[in-house]
């Protein structure tokens, strides 16, 4: 299938920063798409210019087969940024009506799509209300309603559960689910690697500006699996372990954790521990979280980013 | 529909519904109102009786004569002093006076410059004056007896005189002290209009940038379409208020004109407004004060939303960043006094002509006559350089605007903001 999105080496420097220095990837339709990174890695700038806020000072962005026109893609695409915002004093059904016609909708559409929304998400008693009468979490739902109302086919959500408590955040998470069954391609971008790895399909990680890692989150993590399994076993003494194909990396009274020698497979193990007659309960695979390979990736970079001549 | 019309409806219809609009736009006229009707009132009531002594070494002056004249003009009581003179000058208040004159042994054939009117309490010249007026009847009434001059010679020689007025070749019906209040008028409701508006303009910007919600509405329009919906938006809520305004001011004009002759000064205003409707060309002034409202609004409020988006949430910040172009509108009103002083002037010419100050000045020099001292030529020359002005200052702040509504952090300078409008986009 043709892909929604395409970026061929983007790139985009500031005066004293290389915020986005030759970026390429591609997002298929119906997707959901992690894009990840540490504080900033350049996400935010990536994000500005796909949704035209930002020219990119070269490279090109193709959206749904054709170049990238801000003035009228932009309708087809719904952006929550980081920082995001509301008027305090407006009515909140007023406010969501506003943004869903800067967006292009005729007002009876915002007014059809909006009282839908608000319906679903059991809003419908806040119409009158105003902005600054919500909490946090509320006027989170708001925003992103008012970002999806207009029915995207690419939504670009930056950080959307920050602030979310766990009841909201879910049924966030199952929008965004239903969202992407019906067709919209979802990027998301975020530093919380838990909700990554239950969201998305596909991910690339962004360090420095620069594209350090792009994959399935399965692929990702068979690339930088590090031959460590689980074992049920009771514990071995150090005469049993010495000329054992793994090393032991933390043991139990039920279960120890192993790291398979270079060269030894899973089935060297099991003759080892049938040589043995130590009976094996249970056998499996540990494959790293995200958040281990992000913190591999990343961790070593300054935790602050430093300046760097653009030249 | 066109995005910059749904900001622009937003804008309007948020300022428009809000309390402060209402209760603003009603209570200036009725303060107004109040005013003058107030201080008419002020003006006839509370007049105090000035009691000054005169002590008199000339000879010439009678008690009979200064009590006809107290009579005539009861702001004061002027009492020929002949006994315990010295009572008096020693202490004018034990002794009942508010001050007292000594009048020297003069010459009725000379005059005398320097005859104090000596107090404890300090009196402006108009107190001053009317008692000086006083005393200088009974003494003209005191040469014409000297000189035998009858009272028909003095009719003559107070009646007949050449008096000069200034009147213009080219309109002649125009009206210089008239021209000179409604300048006056319109250059400072201009003034008003740009301070408080333009501050409005910067004040929305700054709140959407603190608000956060602008990243969210780039993602949608132009930051162009942004700051043009509020410009025009905040413009409009202006031209309401005025429209409002001018309303009130007419019914008020009916209404009285229709009731008649209740009070003394709400009739003398209602004579002043006739005499403003038929002495001047009212559709003319009133397309320019139109143009040169709108002109000098765009001019100025460009440049604060420019600000109101390079700055923070800190109100400190925007008022150092925008004094300058405050001070731009300050210098403007300096100009404007100086333009209805002497309307035809180098200074008039040129600051009518050059956009920061003309909306203004030029304001305050029409109505002294088109094309009578403002030639069409400089009209039509200082329309053109206000929108050429006012298309350069939406240019500048829309660069400024564009980068300065998603930057976060320090404050820039005027040359970091220069920057950003000539850096290649």
């Amino acid at each position: 299938m043709e892909d929604l999105l395409r970026v061929e080496h983007l790139k985009k420097y500031f005066a004293n920063q290389k915020a986005v220095d030759d970026i390429s990837f591609s997002v298929a339709p119906g997707q959901i798409f992690g894009l990840l990174g540490p504080n900033g890695a350049g996400k935010t700038t990536l994000i500005r210019m796909i949704t035209g806020i930002f020219y990119p000072d070269s490279g090109t962005i193709t959206f749904q087969g054709k170049q990238f026109d801000p003035i009228h893609d932009v309708r087809h695409i719904g952006y929550m940024p980081e920082e995001r915002g509301l008027y305090k004093k407006m009515k909140i059904g007023e406010h969501a009506l506003y943004l869903a016609q800067l967006k292009g909708l005729s007002r009876p559409d915002a007014l059809r799509q909006v009282k839908q929304w608000f319906e679903r998400l059991e809003m419908q008693t806040w119409w009158n209300k105003k902005v600054e009468d919500l909490s946090k979490g509320m006027s989170q739902k708001l925003q992103f309603v008012s970002t999806v109302l207009h029915e995207p086919k690419l939504i670009i959500l930056d950080e959307p559960f920050s602030g979310l408590d766990p009841v909201n955040s879910n049924l966030i998470k199952d929008e965004i689910h239903r969202l992407a069954q019906n067709g919209s391609t979802i990027l998301f971008s975020t530093h919380r690697m838990e909700q990554v790895e239950e969201i998305c399909e596909h991910i690339i990680l962004v360090n420095k500006g620069e594209k350090i890692l792009d994959g399935t989150v399965g692929a990702v993590k068979q690339q930088y699996k590090q031959n460590h399994f689980r074992l049920g076993i009771a514990p071995l003494s150090a005469a049993q372990l010495d000329p054992a194909p793994f090393d032991l990396i933390r043991g139990g009274e039920q279960e120890q954790i192993v790291q398979i020698h270079e060269g030894k497979s899973t089935n060297d193990v099991l003759r080892f521990l049938l040589d043995l007659s130590i009976p094996v309960r249970s056998f499996e695979e540990l494959l790293p979280s995200l958040n281990e390979i992000f913190i591999r990736l990343v961790g070593d970079s300054p935790t602050a980013r430093q300046f760097q001549p653009a030249s | 529909m066109n995005k910059t019309f749904i900001i622009i409806q937003r804008e309007y219809l948020t300022r428009v519904r809000k309390k402060t609009f209402i209760i603003s736009t009603l209570l200036f006229p009725l303060l107004y109102v109040g005013l003058i009707f107030g201080m008419g009132y002020l003006a006839e009531s509370s007049q105090q009786v000035l009691n000054i002594a005169l002590i008199d070494r000339s000879g010439y002056f009678e008690q009979t004569v200064l009590d006809q004249e107290n009579a005539i003009d009861p702001s004061s009581k002027v009492s020929l002093i002949s006994e315990k003179a010295e009572d008096v000058l020693h202490d004018p208040e034990a002794a009942g006076f508010d001050g007292y004159i000594r009048i020297p042994a003069l010459d009725w054939r000379m005059g005398n410059d320097s005859i104090w009117l000596e107090s404890k309490k300090s009196y402006g010249s108009g107190t001053t004056a009317a008692v000086q007026a006083k005393l200088n009847r009974i003494w003209n009434r005191i040469k014409n007896d000297s000189l035998s001059i009858d009272e028909s010679k003095q009719a003559i020689l107070q009646g007949s005189q050449l008096s000069i007025r200034p009147r213009n070749l080219e309109d002649k019906n125009a009206n210089a002290n008239l021209a000179e209040v409604i300048g006056y008028i319109a250059g400072l409701l201009i003034y008003m209009i740009l301070l408080i508006y333009g501050s409005q303009v910067m004040m929305g910007v700054m709140e959407e940038k603190t608000n956060r919600i602008a990243e969210v509405l780039v993602s949608s329009v132009r930051p162009f379409q942004m700051m043009m919906g509020k410009i025009v938006g905040i413009g409009l809520v202006a031209l309401t208020q005025f429209l409002l305004w001018i309303g009130f001011v007419f019914l008020v004009y009916n209404i009285t004109k229709a009731t008649g002759n209740g009070l003394t000064s709400a009739s003398s205003m209602v004579g002043a407004m006739q005499e403003v409707i038929t002495g001047i060309n009212m559709p003319l002034i009133l397309f320019c004060f139109g143009f040169y409202f709108l002109g000098g609004f765009f001019f100025y409020s460009s440049l604060y939303a420019a600000i109101g988006s390079a700055v923070n949430e800190d109100l400190r910040e925007a008022q150092s960043l925008s004094f300058p172009v405050t001070m731009l509108v300050i210098i403007s009103i300096a100009l404007m006094t100086t333009a209805i002083a002497n309307p035809t002037g180098p200074i008039a010419v040129w600051a009518s002509l050059i956009p920061f100050s003309s909306p203004i000045v030029m304001m305050a020099r029409i109505p002294y006559g088109v094309p009578g001292t403002v030639p069409w030529w400089q009209l039509g020359l200082s329309m053109i350089l206000l929108i050429l002005g006012f298309l350069g200052t939406v240019w500048f702040a829309a660069k400024i605007y564009r980068t300065g509504i998603l930057m976060y952090g320090k404050k820039p300078s005027w040359g970091e903001m220069l920057k950003w409008v000539f850096r290649k986009s």
